[in-house]
């Protein structure tokens, strides 16, 4: 039975409540996962014993260092296979924009990670999605030109989040040409703005299609809302708070709580029910070893409420 | 009201319409331009005859297994030996809607393919929409079924990959990155669910496709396929994929706007075939849909199989006893049989 239906189940009987998990051990057993899945190289696939990815190595760096309380470890990225200024997730693939700002974002918490992170700060600053023709179709700004997932596409609400991050950490931290980053940042904003949901939040892209509004999704809503976190006075972002406080109760998984709860700590909010409920979830990813979403869960358990790499 | 997003992108405007690719393919072929057509005509040999059989599924309680499995011995369908990949379609999760290949027909392909002596069995899904595996393994009971059936489960959005090149250039891509997962087994079933699509016309064997593309290589909602336009896309992934086998859930289907926000439509059935245009034809006709509309239909007529009714041979049922009229989005409504 799978937690969700798991938890169906308890709500709809008078069964006795299954008792809180220590959440020291729990976590204890997450790290020891994490760590055992790691490979020779250093760092992790999407799941034991696939290739080394540049997603699931960040977060399980991520992760592995909040635990326990130390520096990010950035050996395996120092390492990691480079192209005119990339990291090379997969030889012969198309660069991918979202995964390598993920990686600057990494770099950037990190004094010798920045040398590291400047070409990737440039390469994303030089990068842009392309510019359409307005469409009757879809209620949206075409000519916006944020981030797009890789080269000659569209730009969408994942890349933007996490290249805006990149680069509000970079301009922070005085790396790179900051007008120019300013620009891109503006650029960004005004994307995330465009195609917020009318009820607050963002789905992966589009908020309104032949008329219809689209739904807002937990995971994008929390990755666009942390990249919004310096403009938490905007109307945009008090209702995709809002959105993403309520969407975290049916929306379940591991990978949309641990990123709403991390979302809402950088907000300052309490999350306890929604960390919780991730505790019951990060079975599943336990039991069909998804180490993002163990790594994020992971790193959403761990550590004070009031410190967090991704607070700006 | 509130949609769960579509599978489509603006940059699906920036490509031709139904409409104009219909239209552009047709001029090249009449004006001799494609000398060289975007395949090798070598690697591909669409047959003489295909069959194609629909098999009476009134409900998902039905023996599922032992309909699929007779399906497997009218077709001539043989897994022997092989290790079997099942591809069903996953897209998002709404009750009481029909988006996915419904996780009943799921595991009686297992069952079937397993009484029929493949090795093994291994069911795999790439979402194109919703990132999320977990939460749409578990609202959508595959996982459960899965389970059951103790077969492993392979999130093709997050797979080892692998670069291959294309086997047709319909979207001038000359290379892909495929989840190894699928490219390792020898014996690859496409099970979608029957629906309409407000894009493609119909989405069924061919389209279900999409969901191999690895999202973690480009993006969500598998962008560079929409940019290199849907129906060049659908056309070049079967071209290099060429799976061996089609099981379509046709027991509740979708009509109106497909393949998330339209309404399910009771049609029972399960079609069966090795010729994925021809099952897709077929399928189309039933929903009242002309083959010859459906722009990636004509082209994959000359290379990957048979849309004609003169070439294929219908086993089990006739379509005629599940013909129905689908409701369609305008935009569609050109794509209509002259007699629905």
């Amino acid at each position: 039975m799978t937690p969700a239906n798991a938890r169906a189940s308890q709500s709809s009987t008078t069964a006795a409540p299954k008792p809180a998990r220590d959440r020291t051990l729990f976590t204890a057993e997450l790290s020891q996962a994490l760590a055992e899945s790691r490979r020779r190289d250093g760092a992790w696939g999407y799941y034991p014993g696939r290739a080394g990815r540049l997603e699931s190595t960040c977060w399980a760096l991520l992760a592995l260092a909040r635990h326990r309380g130390a520096t990010v470890d950035i050996a395996p990225l120092r390492g990691w296979p480079a192209q005119k200024g990339w990291l090379i997730d997969v030889p012969g693939a198309p660069v991918n924009v979202a995964f390598n700002a993920l990686a600057a974002v990494v770099l950037l918490q990190h004094p010798d990670g920045r040398p590291l992170a400047a070409p990737i700060v440039s390469n994303l600053v030089s990068t842009q999605g392309m510019a359409l023709p307005q469409s009757d179709a879809i209620r949206q700004d075409n000519s916006l030109q944020a981030w797009p997932w890789i080269d000659e596409t569209f730009s969408w609400v994942e890349p933007t989040a996490w290249s805006l991050l990149a680069l509000k950490s970079a301009r922070r931290q005085g790396i790179g040409q900051s007008s120019a980053i300013d620009v891109r940042i503006s650029a960004g904003e005004r994307l995330l703005a465009d195609r917020a949901s009318r009820r607050g939040g963002w789905n992966y892209g589009n908020s309104n299609v032949y008329g219809q509004e689209l739904w807002p999704y937990v995971p994008t809503t929390a990755l666009a809302l942390m990249a919004m976190q310096d403009r938490r006075a905007e109307a945009v972002v008090r209702a995709a708070l809002q959105s993403l406080q309520k969407d975290s109760e049916t929306e379940r998984s591991a990978f949309a709580l641990a990123l709403a709860a991390i979302c809402l700590r950088v907000y300052g909010v309490t999350a306890s029910a929604i960390e919780s409920a991730l505790v019951d979830y990060l079975e599943l990813s336990r039991s069909i070893g998804n180490v993002v979403g163990l790594a994020m869960g992971l790193y959403a358990l761990s550590g004070a409420h009031d410190v967090d790499g991704f607070r700006l | 009201m509130l949609s769960a997003g579509r599978m489509m992108s603006t940059a699906s405007d920036s490509r031709l319409s139904r409409r104009d690719f219909l239209a552009a393919i047709s001029a090249a072929m009449a004006a001799g331009c494609w000398r060289k057509a975007p395949f090798d005509r070598h690697a591909f040999t669409v047959p003489a005859r295909s069959a194609v059989g629909l098999f009476a599924a009134t409900s998902y309680s039905a023996d599922l297994a032992d309909i699929i499995f007779r399906g497997f011995q009218e077709l001539g369908v043989n897994v022997a030996g092989r290790r079997v990949f099942l591809k069903p379609n996953m897209v998002e999760y709404e009750p009481g809607t029909a988006i996915n290949t419904h996780p009943a027909v799921v595991a009686g392909a297992i069952a079937a393919c397993r009484r029929g002596g493949a090795a093994e069995v291994v069911v795999g899904e790439g979402p194109g929409h919703r990132r999320d595996i977990e939460y749409l393994l578990s609202s959508t009971g595959l996982y459960d079924a899965l389970r059951e059936e103790r077969v492993r489960f392979v999130d093709l959005n997050h797979d080892d990959v692998k670069v291959v090149p294309t086997k047709s250039w319909y979207t001038d891509l000359r290379d892909i990155a495929l989840p190894v997962s699928l490219l390792q087994s020898d014996f690859v079933i496409t099970m979608p669910k029957l629906k309409t699509h407000h894009w493609a016309g119909i989405t069924c064997s061919m389209k279900n496709l999409f969901g191999v593309v690895p999202g973690a290589v480009y993006g969500w909602p598998k962008n560079v396929l929409h940019m290199r336009g849907v129906f060049e896309s659908i056309l070049d992934l079967t071209a290099t994929i060429q799976p061996h086998l089609t099981i379509v859930d046709a027991i509740t289907a979708m009509e109106g706007d497909g393949p998330i926000m339209g309404k399910p439509r009771q049609l029972g059935f399960v079609a069966i075939g090795s010729d994925l245009p021809a099952v897709d034809a077929t399928c189309a006709r039933v929903i009242g849909l002309d083959p010859a509309k459906v722009p990636y239909l004509p082209p994959a007529s000359g290379y990957l199989g048979n849309i004609d009714t003169r070439r294929i041979d219908q086993r089990g049922e006739s379509p005629d006893r599940f013909a129905a009229r689908f409701e369609l989005i305008p935009s569609l409504e050109d794509l209509r049989l002259p007699d629905r």
